[in-house]
């Protein structure tokens, strides 16, 4: 049988577990499974074996639960009030005044949160109702929180990118700071959307200023320091090169707990629930990688990935159609699966066919990372979409339509990203020299 | 016996999460030893194998409180009589897949304490011991998966349904991405 004919029957098995509501990571070893029993003469509880222990027992991939348990602790601090003190008195300038905070809010956050709907649930808990209260447009505020939560896979530290950079076997290091432009790149979008929307509806915003001091605005931006120092210590040691990404995300971990404790939300019951919550969810992730990682083995054996990425480089497609095709794919996975699911299912297939168009790995993993802050955000499935669902009491359609704006910016970030990479591989090259892979 | 299984994926899940805080412990006392200029031997590979014991330790308990991902799109919109037995048929295909998932993990490592394969980094312990937290955290999800088959077969609702409902209502306490 051809090796296009087995992928075909591979892909058809996988469309009906995933469908059928089988648990991801179980689907894609029952693919697994299937390749390597009826294509190949690899023993597949064997691979089994290997591509479960082999993912999950790694030095590397342990910066994971780490960042996942930094973030858990900081979702239950005060750090979101401080976070809106703070920022408040220094957006107010700004055509769109307070509706800046939810940008810059969640680009702060995200720097010390690894996850999207972390970030858009912290800020959305304070920015919301306090927006409301001073009669700022609800529907752009939404719309604006929902995209700019985003914000948290893409500015480091970042689950999703170690997850890519464990999968496509780049540095995570590297990943880190290829995120950090594009993000910069993403809140300018953002605020800008913002300060056009303003001035052209000009009765939207509201007019009434808190009247300040500088003194009083300096006073209430010292709320900031404790996040800003955590972002600046996680950052410094690993950029330097003190710690590795993973010892970092240890330290993360140690200053969240210190941040929590100073704001006086560390209680004996807050710790157990951030704890458990982190174990549960890197639980879910490692799965699911384990199960991918068997998936990749099965491709390898199988060869199918090589096929794809010989047929792509054999036919003269332009490495932008190639782009704009996996774009459009990535578009439509994201309306139905989550984002580790997404990057996890495809890479083992896609990062030849990349590597083959002569793209760069570093530069892909933001492409991807930005397509699945996208993915948060189109139903119907769409976290940030659920989050604010309820924190606004408000229909899905309200929300995924209060979006569509912030939808369009990332779009545009994308395309910008993807007509000038340097944007995102810039940085890393600067920072680590260039190494090619 | 509701009563110990719901104890066993609890200690599975604390189990899990010593392990998870063990990671941090490892990784601050490494750094914190370089600074006196010791070196603490082996913590590369600790640190892995507490990872991976955090991973498979906790899979019963973050099955059943609906947190393994799935794509409930499909189903969820089926008609009540079809989407139970849409479940079942999902449900029982995971206890396939659960079962042989540990019978590969037990399988391999009583081949590796039969043949007393050795660890490959610094630490020279039989690799059978942390390679146990795989076996024991399959056992578990095995037990888990068989418990709710058991439960949906008998006609009530699992525990994994009612958790991603009450997802579904509360999203924002959710700790999912």
């Amino acid at each position: 049988m051809g090796t296009l004919a087995i992928g075909a029957i591979l892909l058809a098995v996988l469309l009906v577990t995933l469908a059928g509501g089988l648990w991801i990571a179980m689907a894609m070893s029952v693919v697994a499974w299937v390749g390597l029993q009826f294509f190949t003469t690899s023993p597949p509880d064997v691979n089994l074996f290997q591509a479960y222990w082999g993912s999950s027992a790694s030095w590397t991939l342990a910066a994971l639960p780490m960042f996942v348990w930094m973030g858990e602790i900081l979702f239950r601090t005060r750090l979101s009030e401080e976070m809106f003190k703070g920022l408040s008195p220094w957006l107010a300038w700004l055509p769109g005044r307070l509706m800046h905070v939810n940008i810059f809010g969640c680009a702060i956050f995200a720097a010390v949160c690894g996850s999207s709907a972390a970030t858009v649930a912290t800020i959305g808990k304070v920015a919301l109702p306090e927006l409301a209260k001073r009669g700022y447009d609800e529907r752009t505020c939404v719309g604006s929180l929902c995209g700019a939560g985003t914000l948290g896979l893409l500015i480091p530290p970042s689950i999703i990118m170690i997850v890519y950079a464990v999968a496509a076997e780049v540095s995570i290091l590297k990943m880190f700071l290829a995120g950090v432009f594009p993000g910069v790149l993403l809140v300018v979008l953002f605020s800008g959307y913002i300060v056009v929307w303003a001035l052209l509806n000009p009765g939207k915003t509201p007019s009434a200023v808190e009247k300040m001091s500088l003194g009083e605005r300096v006073r209430r931006a010292k709320n900031l320091i404790p996040c800003l120092v955590l972002i600046f210590f996680i950052m410094g040691v690993m950029f330097t090169g003190v710690a590795t990404a993973t010892e970092a995300a240890a330290f993360g971990v140690l200053g969240a707990l210190a941040i929590a404790w100073w704001s006086g939300s560390l209680t004996r019951a807050s710790f157990v629930t951030s704890l458990m919550g982190a174990t549960r969810l890197s639980c879910m992730i490692l799965f699911i990688l384990a199960g991918a990682s068997m998936l990749s083995s099965c491709m390898a054996f199988t060869g199918i990935p090589r096929a794809l990425a010989e047929w792509v480089a054999a036919s003269q497609f332009s490495p932008y159609a190639l782009i704009l095709v996996l774009a459009i794919i990535y578009l439509l996975l994201g309306m139905a699966i989550d984002g580790i699911s997404m990057i996890v299912l495809t890479t083992s297939i896609v990062l030849p066919m990349i590597d083959a168009a002569g793209f760069d790995l570093i530069w892909f993993g933001i492409f991807i990372v930005i397509l699945v802050e996208i993915a948060q955000i189109t139903p119907p499935v769409g976290f940030n979409l659920f989050v604010l669902q309820t924190m606004a009491r408000r229909e899905a359609n309200y929300v995924a339509r209060a979006a569509i704006p912030f939808f369009f910016m990332m779009l545009l970030a994308i395309a910008i990203v993807s007509a000038f990479p340097g944007i995102a591989t810039w940085l890393p090259d600067a920072v680590l020299g260039v190494t090619k892979k | 016996m509701r009563r110990f299984l719901d104890r066993l994926y609890a200690a599975g899940g604390v189990l899990a999460a010593v392990c998870l805080a063990g990671i941090a412990v490892v990784m601050l006392a490494q750094a914190a030893m370089r600074e006196m200029g010791l070196l603490l031997r082996g913590a590369d590979d600790i640190v892995g194998w507490l990872c991976a014991a955090s991973a498979f330790l906790a899979l019963g308990t973050t099955f059943r409180h609906g947190e393994l991902v799935r794509v409930g799109i499909l189903i969820d919109r089926l008609p009540r009589v079809a989407r139970r037995r849409a479940e079942f048929v999902a449900l029982g295909l995971a206890v396939l897949v659960a079962g042989y998932i540990l019978w590969a993990a037990a399988n391999f490592v009583y081949e590796s304490w039969r043949f007393e394969e050795v660890a490959q980094g610094l630490i020279q312990i039989p690799i059978w011991i942390p390679q146990m937290s795989f076996v024991v955290g399959a056992l578990v999800f095995f037990i888990a998966l068989v418990d709710e088959f058991v439960v949906l077969a008998a006609g009530g609702t699992p525990a994994y349904r009612r958790a991603e409902e009450v997802h579904r209502a509360h999203p924002e306490q959710a700790e999912a991405l």
